[in-house]
């Protein structure tokens, strides 16, 4: 962070950071307007489950239509371009080396987003393809899969290239990221919009796709940047490293076997959802692990990287605990099909993905640009306002999951009725979330202002903390 | 992780392990799965939807209506679905094996929809129309499906019941009547071997369809 300048530590911005600027500030500013308009749409979905007359009457704005525009946004706007950027960055740093071919990243930047772009116009009047996370309509998917290829390039280029033999946890996350998300997505492409699995195998596909981007995908670009920044700004190695290792393997070969404990109950076969159960149990080991790797962030020594660090890993560990609580059968059959879901989806991509990003951009944004971030009482504010309204936002849908809950396996309970018990806390989330989106509104204006500033206030880093091991 | 080879064989194996057993185990399963040719009736369940429904149902996938319906009944002793009204058996696979799209949901907002077909208001086609025309408590009307049209000669047969401007009245767009026939359609009330409702004490065995 820029904001305690104590000594000019020119070593901290290096020809590493510079080269790639351009390249990742287009990434990380199509990523921002993403999450702008994503946050738009999600108070607009909020206020259409309290009061559904809202915007009804534009078909364009049906809430079936705008929520998968809005989580289309979320995830291929903001979370995928914004994982891009931090991930492409972290292997440049840690490899050693500046990226190359940034050409690619800049080609395949337009053309993902204009891709974007179409699709989401596609879902808006009438294309869209109704699989959770695969809203898009089937004419853009080949082209994002090439601009995505493109993008990741100069990731695959820097780590085959690194100039230090040992690698990093950050970097087995990102490089598992840009590896892995193709393979799911040609996949998923091919056997639910190209050639349509027959009957339930659709959901099968569907399930384990979600689940697969989360663990496979968006999970492992959370977790590159904070087992980046943590040893990086404490300057302390990482207690207990050794199972990093274990830990990085479990969240790749069990992760994704979770996918089936949405269809609890469902007609499938009933061992998917058995084996997402105990993969689900599995997978707390997991997160254990990346609780004790990167307990560090919680003695930050107020470092705003940090605390947004921090909030992202407790959001990420409690939302495994809930994952695997929430997938034993007792307790699925009161929390499925509630709000109670779109609760942890919330925890984890707002809570855990998002935050993380967050600090990771509060950090990388001044050494690519070379400047100091123009206001630092917009950084707090953007932090307090992500944590009010995350916080908000999750604990109030969980507790409409609750109300919810309980009232659909009450029989007695009359149908109708269950909006009216459901209101109070739909009001509260739909203030939770117009709060974050004010912080993001924030966010989005400082990186703006930060990449048009002229050189006004070169950055001055505190000094890099010594590290037993430390490549950059 | 020094060795660039396997690690990137790790990762590989990580995606096609999960793939390979939840994608094609159940399809090894499933994958074959007919109708269930019924002899006593002389036809096969589910039956084939109609072209105009199959319309529907791309209605139906299109506006997102999945985003607030399920289309799955869970047995009788796992929720209430069945004491609400939505479903005597739980749905299994074969109740889907001839839709093109299949649209389990995820979320209730709206009640179960896999027998809505069965209840009273989707047996009157008009009915059920002029519903979604309506708003009505949690669901938002859905006036882009119709059209306000100029009265020329005689009022139309399938104009609405509802208030229009004086000399203009309510007609479904061909997008409203195909998705009210797919609606209608939606009715997985045959019961299949397999979906018979186990007694209780049958039940702790398991819950293999």
């Amino acid at each position: 962070m820029t904001t305690a300048p104590q000594a000019a530590n020119t070593a901290e911005v290096t020809e590493i950071d510079t080269s790639a600027r351009w390249p990742l500030l287009l990434l990380l500013g199509s990523a921002l307007l993403w999450l702008v308009l994503s946050g738009i749409l999600a108070l607009v979905n909020l206020m259409q489950l309290h009061t559904p007359e809202f915007l009804a009457g534009c078909s364009a704005m049906t809430y079936g239509r705008s929520s998968a525009i809005q989580e289309t946004a979320f995830i291929y706007g903001w979370a995928a371009n914004s994982g891009l950027a931090v991930a492409l960055w972290l292997l440049a740093r840690l490899g050693g080396a500046p990226l190359r071919s940034l050409n690619w990243v800049v080609a395949g930047t337009l053309f993902w987003n204009f891709a974007l772009v179409l699709g989401i116009a596609g879902i808006a009047t009438g294309d869209m393809t109704s699989n959770a996370w695969l809203h898009l309509p089937g004419y853009v998917l080949p082209m994002l899969l090439v601009a995505y290829g493109t993008i990741a390039v100069p990731g695959v280029l820097a780590w085959m290239g690194r100039r230090k033999e040992m690698t990093f946890a950050a970097q087995w996350y990102a490089v598992a990221a840009l590896f892995l998300f193709p393979w799911l997505f040609s996949i998923a492409q091919m056997m639910l919009v190209f050639a349509p699995e027959r009957g339930v195998l659709q959901a099968l596909v569907a399930g384990w796709f979600v689940q697969g981007a989360w663990t496979l995908w968006l999970a492992p670009l959370a977790l590159a940047a904070a087992y980046y920044l943590v040893p990086k700004v404490t300057g302390r190695i990482i207690p207990s490293y050794d199972f990093a290792q274990l830990s990085f393997w479990t969240l790749l070969f069990v992760g994704a076997w979770t996918g089936g404990r949405h269809l609890i109950g469902g007609p499938v076969p009933a061992w998917v959802a058995t084996i997402a159960v105990v993969s689900c149990a599995l997978l707390l080991f997991h997160y254990i692990v990346v609780a004790v790797n990167l307990r560090g962030a919680f003695c930050g020594g107020g470092s705003t990287v940090l605390k947004f660090v921090a909030f992202g890993l407790v959001a990420y560990v409690v939302g495994g605990f809930l994952d695997a609580y929430t997938a034993m059968r007792g307790v699925a059959v009161h929390t499925q099909f509630t709000h109670f879901s779109e609760g942890q989806s919330q925890l984890a991509l707002n809570g855990a993905f998002s935050m993380l990003m967050y600090g990771a951009i509060y950090f990388l944004a001044p050494r690519i640009t070379g400047l100091a971030w123009p206001s630092v009482p917009m950084i707090r504010a953007h932090y307090a306002a992500a944590l009010t309204g995350t916080v908000i936002l999750v604990v109030t849908l969980i507790g409409a999951g609750c109300v919810q809950g309980h009232d659909l396996n009450t029989a007695t309970i009359p149908f109708a009725d269950i909006a009216g018990h459901v209101r109070p806390w739909l009001l509260a989330a739909t203030a939770g979330q117009a709060i974050l989106l004010l912080g993001n509104l924030l966010l989005a204006t400082h990186l703006f202002w930060l990449a048009a500033a002229k050189a006004a206030t070169p950055a001055v880093f505190n000094p890099a903390p010594t590290m037993e091991a430390s490549v950059s | 992780m020094k060795n660039g080879f396997t690690f990137f064989l790790g990762l590989f194996l990580a995606v096609a392990l999960a793939w390979a057993g939840i994608v094609m185990g159940s399809h090894v399963q499933l994958g074959q799965l007919a109708p269930y040719f019924d002899e006593n009736e002389g036809k096969a369940f589910p039956e084939r939807m109609p072209g105009i429904a199959a319309q529907g149902q791309l209605v139906y996938q299109d506006l997102g209506c999945a985003a607030c319906h399920t289309q799955q009944v869970r047995r009788p002793d796992f929720g209430s679905d069945k004491a609400r009204g939505w479903g005597d058996r739980q749905s299994v696979a074969r109740d889907y094996v001839s839709q093109a799209h299949v649209q389990l949901g995820e979320s209730r907002v709206g009640p179960d929809l896999a027998t809505f077909g069965a209840r009273p208001l989707a047996v009157d086609a008009t009915r059920l129309t002029q519903y979604l025309y309506e708003p009505h408590g949690g669901m938002p009307a859905y006036r882009f499906l119709f059209e306000e049209r100029k009265i020329t000669g005689e009022r139309s047969a399938d104009a609405l019941k509802a208030a229009a401007p004086a000399g203009y009245e309510i007609i479904p767009t061909h997008r409203a009547v195909s998705l009210v026939a797919y609606l209608q359609s939606l009715n997985n009330v045959y019961e299949y071997p397999e979906a018979r409702p186990v007694e209780p004490a049958a039940a702790k065995e398991g819950e293999s369809k």
